[in-house]
């Protein structure tokens, strides 16, 4: 039989201090994770010489609690995985050296992960990966179709050409007086009203898989301004209702098209927007009225914002190709696939 | 006593494995190397130079700050988890009292680090038969004031460290008589750094061991100047 695989991951890219142990990359005995929202809701948004300390504040507690929690010692363990980027350079630089040093002190492999990768692979916390999958990615920095076309090998179909989606929801939310992370009291505020004003659906006749926010979120602000300068009172909720359906019309058009010219059996919806309901219900009933047989997998919520837990399920990929870094790793901001 | 030591505080690069005061293996860049990408490799190599395994380190020394923030955040970041993950002891030592170690017995060593717009991190010290006191706690400062702090002293006591050409200008005018030590003739010296580390309280609770900042982030700064207080009773991070 073969021999268990234990992964101690690290993820510190943007304001959550995360460590967990993976077993065979599908199997979660500690996912630690230290949020920093409450610091930064402070400055209505992520600081990150902030988010930087903070890391350097929380890291070795993370550690202890998730090797108690996972009842491993350093003897148990296989590799050490960090995710290297994208993120912020400052914060991945807290995760990344810790990784190296226990990974040193106790000469275990060392395995760079991306950061994004980590995201699509929380899925496999849920069910089996069927390859090729399509995974759409969304979250506070990215939203992306990524064409997973074997385990570790992803193709970028479609990106954001200006905003993240998740970036749109805290913009428009502070002009509704909703601090950062907006996302989830939109989503609730869009349950409630009714999409009454027709905010454009950016590039949705275009023949791409491109996203783009930005006209959108500048749509959603005008309306608010200008109601404002005439002392008219707008609806939240519909606000909310209208900026979401405008925002989910996008996603399921680039989404079906991408599965129109690459068909899969799953889709999986990663990254922090990924907690959206309404974005879940939406994807869940086009593929019903589509009749296609394709296979919905959304995360735990709890693995939906960032985690170690996703990038020991990647990082066991690596691992089972043998795909090791050495102790000059640095951080790398901008990565991508 | 075996004493692995590193600073990463400013532009300079310094490991060194030390024992009973005796160096057994030290590397130094003056360059600007990537300290990310450099301090484990050049730690592992100092070992291996010793002939030890980092588990027969006695006691861990990182210079804690000030610096640059990302600089000291690397040294103390690995010197924590260092610590943490093989249960050692660990010291910190302010980054400037590692730098005034390389001033003149008798003087008041001021250890300054440019800050730009004539401000500094200093802090004065004295080497009174051997040992080393703490005149001027270690701050950052506008370059007058810290002459204005330094006015009661006989000026050609007074010896500066670390100085940028920069700084050299101000202290010229300033203070003419006192003795200028150049960054590059006062570079961090781990062995010095272990030194000192021997003789230093170990910290009690590694977990919160954190580098020395001596500055509020900008962001921090204008929210307490906007009426803002720190509730000490509010945890700004919260395990979820």
């Amino acid at each position: 039989m073969k021999k268990d695989t234990l992964i101690l991951s690290f993820e510190s890219s943007c304001d959550e201090t995360s460590v967990a142990v993976i077993k065979n990359g599908k199997e979660i005995l500690s996912n630690i994770i230290a949020t920093q929202i409450k610091s930064h809701q402070r400055f209505g948004g992520v600081v990150p010489e902030v988010a930087s300390r903070h890391h350097v504040e929380e890291i070795t507690i993370c550690i202890q609690m998730a090797m108690d929690e996972a009842e491993v010692d350093y003897d148990d363990l296989d590799a050490v995985a960090v995710t290297y980027g994208p993120g912020l350079v400052g914060s991945l630089l807290i995760g990344i050296m810790a990784a190296k040093t226990v990974a040193f002190a106790h000469d275990l492999p060392l395995i760079k992960s991306n950061h994004l990768a980590g995201h699509i692979y929380s899925a496999k916390f849920v069910t089996d990966l069927e390859y090729p999958f399509m995974a759409l990615l969304v979250s506070g920095g990215h939203t992306e179709l990524v064409y997973v076309k074997a385990p570790g090998e992803f193709e970028t179909l479609g990106d954001t050409r200006d905003d993240a989606v998740g970036e749109a929801y805290d913009k428009i939310g502070r002009v509704l007086g909703i601090n950062y992370p907006a996302g989830k009291e939109v989503d609730r505020l869009a349950g409630i009203g009714q999409d009454t004003f027709n905010f454009p659906r950016a590039m949705v006749q275009e023949d791409n898989l491109d996203f783009s926010f930005s006209g959108l979120k500048s749509a959603f602000i005008n309306t608010v301004h200008h109601a404002d300068q005439v002392h008219e009172e707008l609806s939240k909720e519909d606000l909310a209702a209208s900026f979401q359906g405008a925002v989910l019309d996008i996603l399921a058009n680039k989404t079906f098209r991408a599965i129109k010219t690459h068909p899969v059996k799953q889709l999986v919806v990663a990254g922090g927007v990924a907690a959206n309901q309404g974005l879940r219900s939406r994807l869940a009933s086009e593929i019903a009225k589509r009749n296609d047989d394709i296979e919905l997998v959304f995360p735990p919520l709890r693995l939906c914002g960032d985690n170690a837990a996703m990038i020991g399920a990647i990082a066991q990929i690596q691992y089972d190709k043998k795909d090791f870094a050495d102790l000059t790793v640095n951080a790398d901001p901008s990565l991508d696939f | 006593m075996k004493i692995l030591a590193f600073d990463t505080s400013n532009k300079p690069l310094t490991v060194a494995v030390v024992e009973d005061g005796k160096c057994l293996a030290r590397m130094d860049s003056s360059e600007e190397k990537t300290h990310s990408v450099s301090l484990l490799p050049d730690i592992q190599e100092s070992l291996e130079k010793s002939g030890l395994n980092v588990s027969d380190i006695d006691r861990i020394a990182v210079a804690a700050g000030p610096g640059s923030y990302t600089g000291v955040r690397i040294a103390v970041t690995v010197a924590k988890t260092l610590a943490f993950t093989l249960a050692k002891p660990l010291v910190g030592i302010s980054s400037l009292r590692l730098l005034a170690a390389n001033g003149t017995d008798g003087k008041l060593i001021v250890a300054v680090e440019d800050a730009r717009n004539d401000n500094a991190f200093a802090g004065a010290y004295i080497d009174k038969s051997g040992e080393v006191v703490n005149v001027i706690e270690d701050q950052h400062i506008a370059m007058d004031q810290l002459f204005e702090k330094l006015g009661n002293y006989p000026e050609e006591q007074v010896e500066f460290v670390n100085v940028s050409e920069h700084l050299a200008e101000l202290i010229q005018d300033a203070m003419p008589k006192a003795s200028v030590v150049l960054t590059k003739d006062s570079l961090p010296d781990s062995v010095k750094l272990a030194q000192i580390a021997e003789n230093t309280e170990p910290v009690k609770d590694i977990n919160a061991f954190v580098p020395t900042y001596l500055r509020l982030t900008q962001a921090e700064h204008d929210w307490i100047k906007k009426g803002h207080k720190e509730d000490g009773n509010i945890s700004y991070v919260e395990e979820i």
